[in-house]
């Protein structure tokens, strides 16, 4: 083999990573930074993740990587074994995988990493220049591993790499604590301690990866000094590299896999690798195809109650309350705690509710608290945390333990639920992705120059209504009356501020921006921006931008803010009356539109299902830019060939272009796609038109054709697509599809009167 | 600032009388250049205002609420709004969503002047 090649093989050869790195997705920064760090001179690097974040995969993926570098860095993974391993047993293991993986490198045989070698193995294995350190240290070994002191034994072990002569390069250990996390006893907590301060006496680069606030706490614990820490925070996968794990990982266990219930995975298991690729597993092992919510849904909860998500929880859960009786109890706490009950109580409640000893509950709520399940500052506890998926958990727990009931009725329900939830988890994902993002935007003002019309709905309605992109962008260039806007230094959700203002939403679409105006840091130029977003599909008249002066302006009251400037946001602008108020309250008021062009100025920010049968067309386009003509025209020479009259061509022609409105202004669809099918029989044609995204309201509530029968316009001069589809249509009826909306509309082929 | 070019809307007067012409596609963005000419001509004290379709094949919903919108706008200019040569379907799509009770429609433009006319000499004031 020819020596490029051989070093090309050689790159590529995956050691401890499952996935190859083209499938490896979302972590491209976290992993060049995880390959860099054992650079002379670096130390520890502290890896903190969010509770569903995951990091076993990054790390291995780093350590083939470092691995194949083939420089004089011996990289060495380990991972905490789950479950109830002493601090001996796990010393050990450490060595044993120190030893394996630093010959496997010295002698670049990836094999020997996997190999089931016992250390009185390793010795004969070792290169000459490591012969004799590794020979001494398996004689001091063995001299300590019968003796009386585990201490002594946990130390030599995890201070191993330290034996390595400096001429023999260095070792790069990676500490994997991820499912170390709820072992929450005296002697484990003191293990990670230990673990983390004799890597941090060791001249080696080192690494620790676990949940954010177990690392943490470990660190201070362990007493190291942070200044000559680094530290890398890992958050949850981006939605989009979510998708693509769950794709790549649906190939991999070969199970068929729609967009629809992976997107509902995502959503689910709220972009968590660990739950994605757990479920798929169990797709796998029972054959099962996840091509609908329906299946998903079941799975889930199959897994839920006896599968391999039970089993995670269930182990969680032992080791945080080994005995049943306290378990029980802690299940039924943790329950009602997310249905409001006690969820916020001081330490002496939860004594008195699970009756045990101080120093056993604090180990409890320690444990607790590291998972995120509540959140404990050594007096008050709040509970009601934790993912989706371990609240169902705890739901089909407290049935089954505390209540006792039927498991097939606990089944039953579950699966219901799950199914009720799924349109509703898809539909709040649209309903966000679609809202502006009012926090980045405000952050992002930082002092710029921008047109004063951007701010100005009636100014702007007067100059560009009805011109296109290019014209506005042109005008706006050439604006010369500009406004400067604040620098703002903190902005969060309403709710963050005051839950009780009524009425406030509880998302990205009502911020708080506090802000300085002019050059000086100085109580006279301090300032609140107070912003929300308004649903409306027409200007937003006088009476509704009142009622939204009114609640901000009281929660600024109730916030003792001192100076303040309401900034809101209608998605067809306001009418003139309200931009008056608006005006007159010194408030700004803009339309979606204003805001998507602020938002491009501010320069920061720069960023269907079956095979058709034989007698149908496909079509799938675009939604935007007129394409529903394009959409009419296809029909237009479908109806023609199948001998429909001028008349009702134009009528199917008219619904079409309806129908694609509709998708388009309502769906929020995450794929901007319109999917068309016609299907042309001896007697109609038949229409589908369907997207994915929310489902109508007014459909959701609704039963089919039924549904469609009865929708009336309920917005003024909008919404009227529906009932001119139906007058023009013969028969018009919803279809029930998992995700979106699917319009099926049927026109009979009837003879020309003679 | 100036006046956005490139959304042009074919007009022209006919002494109080505006003539507007619809493109081959009534939507929301024709629609609202349709609005925003016939604002500017009753701005400009046009007392009737022709909108001919002659060129419209295929109207929205969306494009026929703005010209109700449009129809409101001119009533309360105290001006009167003509539809001239709207296609058979149009006059269907009309009808449907009760356009028709606040629009004259006219066959051609012919008749919308003289129609408009008649309606503007019924307004002037008599004189003495």
């Amino acid at each position: 083999m020819p020596e490029s090649e051989r070093e090309n093989e050689s790159h590529m050869r995956r050691i401890l990573g499952r996935v190859g790195r083209a499938e490896f997705v979302g972590r491209a920064v976290e992993l060049s930074r995880i390959a860099s760090h054992p650079v002379p001179g670096s130390r520890g690097l502290l890896i903190l993740l969010a509770p569903t974040a995951g990091v076993s995969e990054l790390l291995r993926q780093g350590y083939d990587e470092i691995f194949n570098r083939r420089g004089d860095v011996a990289p060495v993974y380990f991972s905490i074994p789950r479950g109830q391993a002493t601090a001996v047993t796990i010393a050990i293991e450490f060595l044993n995988t120190f030893l394996l993986q630093y010959l496997a490198f010295r002698r670049d045989d990836p094999t020997l990493c996997q190999a089931p070698l016992v250390l009185s193995d390793l010795v004969k294995l070792a290169p000459a220049p490591d012969y004799d350190w590794i020979d001494e240290l398996l004689n001091s070994y063995n001299r300590i591993r019968f003796g009386a002191n585990d201490q002594e034994l946990v130390r030599l072990c995890f201070s191993a790499p330290d034996r390595v002569p400096r001429a023999n390069g260095r070792v790069f250990v990676m500490l994997d604590l991820v499912h170390a996390g709820a072992g929450h006893t005296k002697d484990s907590r003191w293990l990670r301690t230990e673990m983390l301060r004799t890597l941090n006496r060791s001249a080696h680069p080192y690494l620790v990866a676990g949940l954010r606030r177990q690392i943490l706490s470990t660190a201070h614990e362990a007493d190291l000094s942070f200044e000559t820490l680094q530290i890398l925070r890992l958050d949850e996968l981006r939605e989009s590299d979510a998708g693509q794990l769950t794709d790549f990982a649906a190939a991999r266990q070969q199970v068929r896999i729609n967009d629809e219930s992976r997107d509902l995975l995502v959503q689910q298991f709220e972009r968590s690798p660990f739950f994605i690729t757990t479920l798929l597993q169990a797709a796998r092992e029972k054959n099962i195809s996840l091509d609908s919510f329906l299946a998903c849904e079941r799975l889930y909860v199959d897994e839920l109650l006896g599968g391999h998500i039970h089993q995670y929880f269930t182990g969680l859960l032992e080791q945080i309350a080994p005995s049943p009786e306290l378990r029980c109890s802690l299940i039924k706490h943790l329950y009602e705690a997310t249905l409001g009950s006690n969820a916020r109580a001081s330490f002496e409640v939860w004594r008195k509710l699970l009756t045990i000893a101080q120093d056993d509950l604090e180990l409890l709520l320690d444990a607790l608290h590291t998972q995120e399940f509540v959140n404990w500052d050594g007096g008050l506890v709040e509970a009601g945390g934790g993912p989706t998926v371990w609240k169902d958990f705890l739901w089909i727990r407290y049935r089954l333990d505390v209540q006792n009931e039927f498991r097939a009725q606990v089944v039953a329900e579950m699966i219901a639920r799950a199914l009720k939830r799924a349109p509703q988890t898809m539909a709040s994902r649209y309903r966000r992705a679609a809202k502006l993002k009012l926090k980045d935007l405000l952050v992002h003002f930082n002092y710029q120059l921008v047109p004063r019309i951007l701010l100005d709905y009636e100014l702007f309605k007067e100059s560009y209504r009805g011109a296109t992109t290019e014209e506005i962008s042109a005008g706006l260039d050439a604006e010369t009356d500009l406004v400067r806007l604040p620098q703002v230094f903190h902005a969060a959700l309403c709710s963050a501020y005051n839950r009780r203002i009524a009425q406030l939403p509880d998302d990205e679409s009502c911020v708080i921006a506090h802000a300085f105006e002019g050059s000086a840091y100085s109580d006279d130029n301090e300032i609140v921006w107070l912003a929300a977003q308004i649903d409306s599909k027409l200007e937003v008249e006088r009476e509704v931008a009142e009622l939204w002066c009114e609640r901000l302006e009281a929660l600024a009251a109730c916030c003792g803010f001192a100076r303040t400037r309401l900034f809101l946001i209608a998605n067809e602008g306001f009418s003139t009356e309200a931009s008056r108020l608006l005006e007159h309250r010194g408030g700004h008021g803009v339309s979606r539109q204003q805001v998507e062009l602020l938002t491009a100025r501010l320069g920061e920010f720069a960023d269907a299902g079956r095979s058709p049968e034989p007698d149908e067309f496909v079509a799938i386009l675009p939604m935007g830019d007129d394409n529903e003509l394009v959409a009419a025209n296809i029909v237009e020479q479908i109806a023609r060939r199948s001998n429909f009259g001028p008349e009702a061509i134009n009528q199917i022609k008219t619904a079409i272009v309806e129908a694609c409105i509709n998708a388009a202004e309502h769906s929020l669809s995450p794929d901007r796609k319109i999917y068309q099918r016609f299907r042309v029989e001896s007697d109609k044609l038949v229409i589908t038109i369907s997207s994915r995204g929310l489902v109508p309201s007014r459909q959701a509530t609704g039963e089919g054709t039924k549904a469609a029968e009865n929708l009336e316009p309920t917005e003024g001069r909008r919404g009227w697509g529906l009932k001119l589809i139906r007058s023009l249509m013969d028969e018009v009826e919803f279809e029930r599809v998992d995700d979106g909306t699917s319009l099926r509309m049927t026109k009979y082929l009837r003879s020309s009167p003679s | 600032m100036g006046e956005p070019t490139g959304s042009f809307v074919r007009s022209h007067c006919v002494g109080s009388t505006a003539v507007i012409y619809a493109s081959d596609y009534l939507n929301k963005l024709t629609g609202e250049r349709i609005e925003r000419e016939c604002r500017k001509q009753l701005d400009g004290g046009c007392r009737a205002l022709v909108i001919d379709f002659s060129d419209t094949q295929l109207v929205n919903s969306i494009g026929i609420s703005i010209l109700l919108g449009i129809i409101d706008v001119a009533e309360r200019s105290g001006a009167r709004v003509i539809f001239s040569d709207v296609n058979a379907h149009t006059v269907e799509l009309f009808n449907m969503l009760g356009l028709t009770r606040h629009v004259v429609l006219v066959r051609n433009q012919e008749e919308a002047l003289l129609s408009a006319d008649h309606t503007a000499s019924e307004a002037l004031p008599t004189s003495h």
